[in-house]
């Protein structure tokens, strides 16, 4: 048989899909609404996965912290020894970071670092340095490089100004006072969460911003020598220096996951109990569980349809319910999560996560993950489409028309 | 004449080995010559219409044989009963099994559709056919728009489709009234004479069996 008798078994598919309104409508409906669902936390949950993964990248391996009654103290210049001494380390830097404002009331990230060890940390956040600008030197007072949030924040306020190299911006002390710095660089981030309100300069003047005392640091960032166990060195380092706090960058990673995205989980059990519903419509509307689509299996073998012929007619129509069904969905969720910017679910997901997102919720679409909803939108509706008419198609015609 | 159908020591038994089984054909054995019309009669529940399923391929015999010409048929593969009753029974239903979300237009080419005719080649024949049988008002009409008469004269355009050599008609006459059934059989009678088919009708109305050259009465399953 040729193409003609195909094209005919999928016009009469799709007439059945129009034809049946209630039975189509209700499929793609349910589709719809579960594929809407899923899609938008998805791409939420996928942004900040990719974002986080992006912010891990850009840090150092280890982060050593000082805990003294189990609260954060600053850290005294007699452990960056320790840590450097410690095997398997490469370098350590300390840091000193918090936040501060510029008095618009928006709270920016501020970070003094070491220039010369922290600069030599390629691909480390802050260290790729847009067009004219340039990272921080030794002898560098003062002096900041900013991330893309603070340029966009700054040209959005009540008194625009363009941040570029050479801009003098004042920050707001811990004291209330204010301290005048100059922009020499703008920095690039692959992520938005952590470094898009980010604020580099050098350790003296992030002690000022920050009222830390001469001498102390926030931590340390430690990066380990290349094919050392990054565990085995966190390890060492905690045995090693009492009070300290270790956090590898799979556990700084796990942390984030979980403030960012800790509620996905509870969305995507709802989407799989509307996906549950689809599936149940989709077997109850098929020849399971209606006797109208059960006689016409009957009728369409009586005639002489093949079992081929009927299974391709409900693969036709389960196919293109399907397809339908989720493309609306996946263009809803593009369009309530990219154009809308999610608005109540970006609040439920990501919870007081979202107030630290001045560069609004990271976002992502993979090929993958739209594949796995294509698939899993498609593939339980064939099945439970399907499956049933295959069962009625191999039962004698005799059986399925009369019931006996 | 020529033996188009044949059965030999035929038995249908439903739910075989359970408490409910259930011997709806018994050891029946008749022939049916071509060009004829045969009608099985007998009272409701008499094996009649299981007797109509197992010559048109509907269902296998429990126990004997189903010829059609010289093939024996009942132990053919469930491939070749299709292309069988595909090509050559056309079925007239008790309950016509039209399906409502179709026109009478669209009901009728349904048997050409997994054929390799084209949609618009088989609306083109089914329009035919339905203007043969005096269904040319009601050509795009729905089912639930159409009288018991004209969903039965829709049932005979859709079992005249493929040309059948066999034509199997189950109680033909149950759901219309006594003007309308002189009007079906003439109808029948008109394709047999024309075409040259078989008919074989199933019913319990004197007035059908009195119509058929050839009657084989029924009881409990077997022939009387």
């Amino acid at each position: 048989m040729g193409v003609r008798k195909h094209s005919d078994l999928a016009s009469y598919a799709l007439g059945n899909v129009l034809k049946y309104r209630t039975r189509s409508v209700a499929i793609i409906l349910a589709l719809f609404i579960s594929t809407s669902i899923l899609c938008s936390v998805e791409f939420i949950r996928e942004g900040v996965v990719s974002d986080v993964s992006a912010s891990v990248d850009e840090g150092p391996d280890i982060v050593v912290q000082r805990l003294i009654g189990g609260r954060q103290v600053p850290i005294p210049d007699s452990w960056i020894t320790n840590v450097t001494n410690t095997t398997g380390v490469r370098t350590a830097t300390p840091r000193v970071w918090g936040y501060s404002d510029v008095g618009s009331g928006s709270l920016l990230t501020v970070m003094g670092v070491n220039a010369t060890e922290y600069g030599n940390m390629i691909g480390t956040v802050g260290t790729d340095i847009l067009d004219d600008g340039r990272f921080l030197n030794e002898s560098d007072y003062r002096k900041m490089i900013v991330g893309h949030g603070i340029v966009d924040m700054m040209a959005a306020s009540a008194m625009p100004l363009q941040v570029q190299v050479g801009t003098l911006l004042s920050l707001v002390t811990y004291d209330d006072e204010l301290v005048e710095f100059e922009v020499i660089g703008i920095f690039d981030s692959d992520s938005q969460i952590y470094s898009y309100d980010m604020i580099l300069t050098d350790l003296g003047s992030a002690r000022e911003v920050l009222g830390y005392e001469n001498s102390t640091f926030t931590d340390i960032a430690v990066w380990t020598n290349f094919g050392s166990d990054l565990n085995s060195v966190a390890f060492r380092l905690d045995t090693g220096i009492a009070e300290a706090r270790v956090l590898t960058s799979d556990a700084i990673s796990d942390s984030m996951l979980k403030a960012y995205t800790g509620r996905a989980g509870v969305t995507a059990l709802l989407w799989l109990v509307v996906l549950l519903a689809v599936v149940l419509l989709a077997f109850t509307a098929s020849s399971a569980g209606s006797e109208e689509a059960r006689r016409e299996v009957g009728l369409l073998k009586a005639l002489g349809f093949d079992t081929v012929d009927v299974l391709e007619i409900r693969m036709f129509e389960s196919i293109t319910l399907s397809l339908l069904g989720v493309s609306l969905g996946i263009s809803f969720a593009i369009i309530f999560d990219f154009i809308l910017g999610a608005p109540l679910l970006a609040g439920y997901i990501l919870g007081w996560g979202l107030v630290l997102l001045p560069g609004g919720i990271p976002l992502a679409i993979s090929l993958s993950t739209i594949f796995t909803v294509y698939a899993v939108g498609l593939i339980p509706i064939l099945v439970a489409a399907v499956v049933p008419s295959w069962r009625n198609a191999i039962t004698e015609p005799d059986v399925v028309l009369r019931g006996v | 004449m020529t033996v188009v159908i044949r059965t030999e020591n035929v038995w249908k038994t439903y739910s075989q080995g359970t408490p409910r089984q259930v011997d709806a054909v018994k050891d029946v054995t008749i022939e049916i010559e071509e060009g004829t019309i045969a009608a099985l009669g007998g009272p409701s529940g008499s094996g009649k219409s299981t007797a109509l399923s197992l010559i048109g391929l509907l269902t296998r015999p429990s126990k004997g044989k189903v010829f059609l010409g010289n093939d024996e048929v009942s132990g053919l593969s469930e491939v070749f009963r299709t292309k069988m009753r595909r090509d050559t029974i056309g079925f007239i239903f008790q309950t016509q099994y039209l399906i409502p979300q179709l026109t009478a237009i669209e009901n009728v080419a349904l048997p050409l559709l997994c054929t390799d005719t084209s949609r618009s080649e088989a609306e083109k024949k089914a329009r035919e056919r339905l203007i043969s049988v005096d269904m040319d008002h009601r050509l795009d009409f729905r089912v639930a728009q159409l009288s018991g008469g004209e969903l039965q004269r829709v049932s005979i355009a859709r079992a005249l489709m493929n040309n059948p050599r066999i034509l199997i008609a189950d109680e033909p006459s149950s759901s219309i009234d006594e003007a309308l059934t002189m009007e079906l059989l003439n109808t029948l009678r008109t394709m047999v004479d024309e075409e040259g088919m078989t008919v074989v009708v199933a019913s319990h109305d004197p007035m059908v069996l009195e119509w058929a050259d050839v009657r084989h009465l029924m009881h409990d399953g077997q022939i009387v």
